[in-house]
């Protein structure tokens, strides 16, 4: 009962922000923009039909060239409209709720009840990741049926990105919660958590330079302290891999007509594609193991800082 | 072991109760406090004694330095005994995206109030406190005394036996005060225990069966108002006349002349007649004797080792009769 009421009243407080609308008036308009296109045999139409454009592409191969088309725009919804803006919105939309919490005559009535501290904080936690899992769980069910609807191509697998969303979420979310609680202000925890956010992406981006230049390695402290870093941080970027992976997305480089590619360019975009295949190959217990015993001993230290704190 | 802890006559005792902040500040230096099941208690004491403090910790809010004692016969601490338990903190903070029945719910649920429950005292509790027609209103639409009424309504919806309240007619008008005030008894009617900080010492006078005064995290005093102020008995006898020549042999009876007033202090009826018979003796006219008790605020002011200020002559004696 008392988890249940500290996760109603997180939403509450999520739907109270403006934030939350615009999130929400993003992805309407994303999955508009979406539905306007269909594919047809032989055509593309905008706008339900208002406009049709004639092309070669889809007369022949239909299904698997929509499937294609399919699983590069979910790849590119879920990299930069849901991972990268929706995760940045998200952020803004929750940092205020930890240090609204511990907000001195707010904090006061919630320690005065007969439930722990540690439930305390984790009520909100939870509570700010079904703010989350709601936005993620409407965009992704709508962009999916749409897809299959207006599009041709039914992809199952990525209704997998709700949950990798919601974990790549509280990935960043953990170190917000822990500012919050630390510095008791909604900007500090935005910086905060971004700064970590980059710091992991940085760290992910610098493992995957050593695996496309294998030259770099040579290099072995180098190379050595990247791993021990790329295994300690959460893998932020693996995620959208997985969920690529999950949703049936193809290699990016399979998608570039091989009559384009010029003689001298071809092992460097096969040696991209293999890299590519590798990082979508990571073993998902691996990556959200250790990412989130990161997460963990985070939530562990806020957890920690909020119960010896007086208010 | 525990129904015999249980059965401690008091609701509130607390044992040795000492906070240090960091740096040495001394919030509370050794409080030793006994709350009676089903009295109001006040607790009382200039800005900076340790009110509040000692009441967050009560409250499980503030960690103590030390502290013994039980609270509803629990340790001071045990988290379970908060069920029973209604708090309203100074200066609180509801948030404004709910309505005043959400918000009474949310907290009674956390209170671990089943939802049947938290429904029906929602209502009354908003019915009882005038703020029936609130209830579907968001409370950042609130004034100030509206929520101190829902902050009173939101301590009481789990029926607790104990009830803290810390400055509970801060922002209200003197309507609301009395309403406060007459809620207070009703509760004390049906059992329960208020414990109550506020520095309007009047209405702690009005409510309280016994008060606590706080000074730098200290009980100077304590006990029931009559105890308090049993040896702050003086009489006033006013006259017209000059009474200068009698100045030696008043003091001699423990009198002293300000003014047209001579204060006697005790409560000797005695001496009293002897200060009497000494003024008509010298041809004074007597025109009133009163005997004076003192006011909290005066007890008040003598713990904090200040002095008690006297208003001079008529004036004085206009004060005691408009008090």
């Amino acid at each position: 009962m008392q988890f249940w009421a500290l996760i109603v009243d997180s939403f509450r407080e999520s739907r109270d922000r403006k934030i939350f609308w615009v999130m929400l008036l993003i992805e309407v308009l994303v999955l508009a923009a979406m539905a306007c296109v269909g594919f047809s045999p032989g055509k593309v139409t905008i706008l339900f039909g208002m406009w049709e454009v004639k092309t070669d592409y889809f007369t022949t191969g239909f299904a698997i060239r929509t499937d294609r088309i399919a699983t590069i725009a979910v790849q590119f919804l879920m990299d930069v409209v849901v991972g990268w803006v929706g995760v940045t919105l998200a952020l803004i939309a929750t940092a205020g709720f930890f240090p609204s919490l511990v907000e001195r005559g707010a904090v006061d009535i919630l320690l005065a009840k007969p439930l722990s501290r540690a439930k305390l904080f984790l009520g909100k936690y939870v509570g700010s990741m079904v703010f989350v899992l709601l936005h993620a769980a409407f965009f992704i069910v709508f962009s999916c049926v749409i897809v299959g609807l207006r599009w041709h191509a039914w992809l199952p697998g990525y209704l997998w990105s709700i949950p990798l969303l919601v974990i790549l979420f509280s990935y960043v979310y953990c170190v917000s919660a822990w500012a919050g609680i630390r510095f008791r202000s909604p900007v500090v925890a935005i910086n905060i958590s971004v700064a970590a956010w980059v710091f992991f992406a940085g760290i992910q981006a610098t493992g995957d330079m050593f695996e496309t230049f294998p030259e770099w390695k040579e290099n072995r402290l180098a190379y050595n302290s990247v791993l021990v870093a790329r295994w300690c941080v959460p893998k932020t970027h693996d995620i959208t891999y997985l969920a690529a992976k999950w949703s049936g997305a193809a290699v990016s480089t399979e998608m570039v007509p091989q009559a384009h590619v010029e003689e001298k360019d071809r092992p460097a975009v096969e040696r991209a594609g293999r890299s590519e295949l590798e990082r979508m190959n990571i073993n998902p217990f691996y990556t959200i193991g250790t990412s989130l015993g990161f997460e963990v001993i985070v939530v562990i230290l806020a957890m920690w800082r909020f119960a010896r704190s007086d208010y | 072991m525990v129904a015999l802890t249980e059965m401690t006559n008091w609701a509130v005792d607390l044992i040795d109760v000492r906070k240090t902040y960091a740096k040495n500040i001394y919030a509370l230096r050794g409080v030793n406090i006994q709350v009676g099941r089903g009295e109001i208690f006040g607790l009382l004491g200039p800005n900076g004694a340790g009110k509040t403090t000692l009441v967050k910790i009560m409250m499980t809010v503030v960690r103590p330095t030390r502290a013994l004692g039980t609270i509803l016969g629990r340790p001071l601490g045990h988290r379970g005994k908060l069920a029973r338990t209604g708090y309203l903190p100074e200066n609180h903070r509801f948030p404004g995206y709910l309505t005043g029945l959400q918000l009474l719910d949310y907290y009674a649920a956390l209170a671990k109030v089943p939802s049947a429950t938290r429904r029906r005292n929602a209502r009354k509790l908003l019915d009882q406190l005038g703020l029936s027609q609130w209830g579907d209103v968001r409370i950042d639409k609130y004034s100030k005394g509206m929520m101190q009424r829902l902050g009173i309504a939101q301590a009481l919806m789990n029926d607790p036996e104990l009830i803290v309240l810390d400055e509970p007619t801060d922002g209200l008008d003197p309507v609301g005060r009395r309403d406060v005030r007459q809620l207070l008894l009703e509760l004390r009617r049906e059992g329960k225990t208020v414990f109550l900080n506020s520095h309007l010492l009047s209405e702690l006078e009005m409510v309280c069966d016994r008060v606590a005064i706080l000074v730098e995290g200290l009980v100077a005093r304590q006990g029931t108002l009559s105890e308090l102020t049993e040896h702050t008995v003086e009489y006033r006898i006013t006259f017209s006349g000059d009474a200068r020549p009698l100045k030696n042999k008043l003091a001699g009876l423990h009198a002293a002349v300000d003014g047209d007033m001579v204060i006697l202090s005790g409560h000797d009826a005695a001496k009293v007649n002897a200060v009497i018979d000494l003024l008509r003796g010298q041809g004074i006219l007597i025109e009133s004797v009163q005997p004076h008790r003192f006011s909290l605020e005066d007890i008040l002011v003598e713990a904090m080792g200040l002095t008690v200020p006297q208003p001079q002559g008529r004036e004085r004696q206009r004060a005691d009769r408009a008090s």
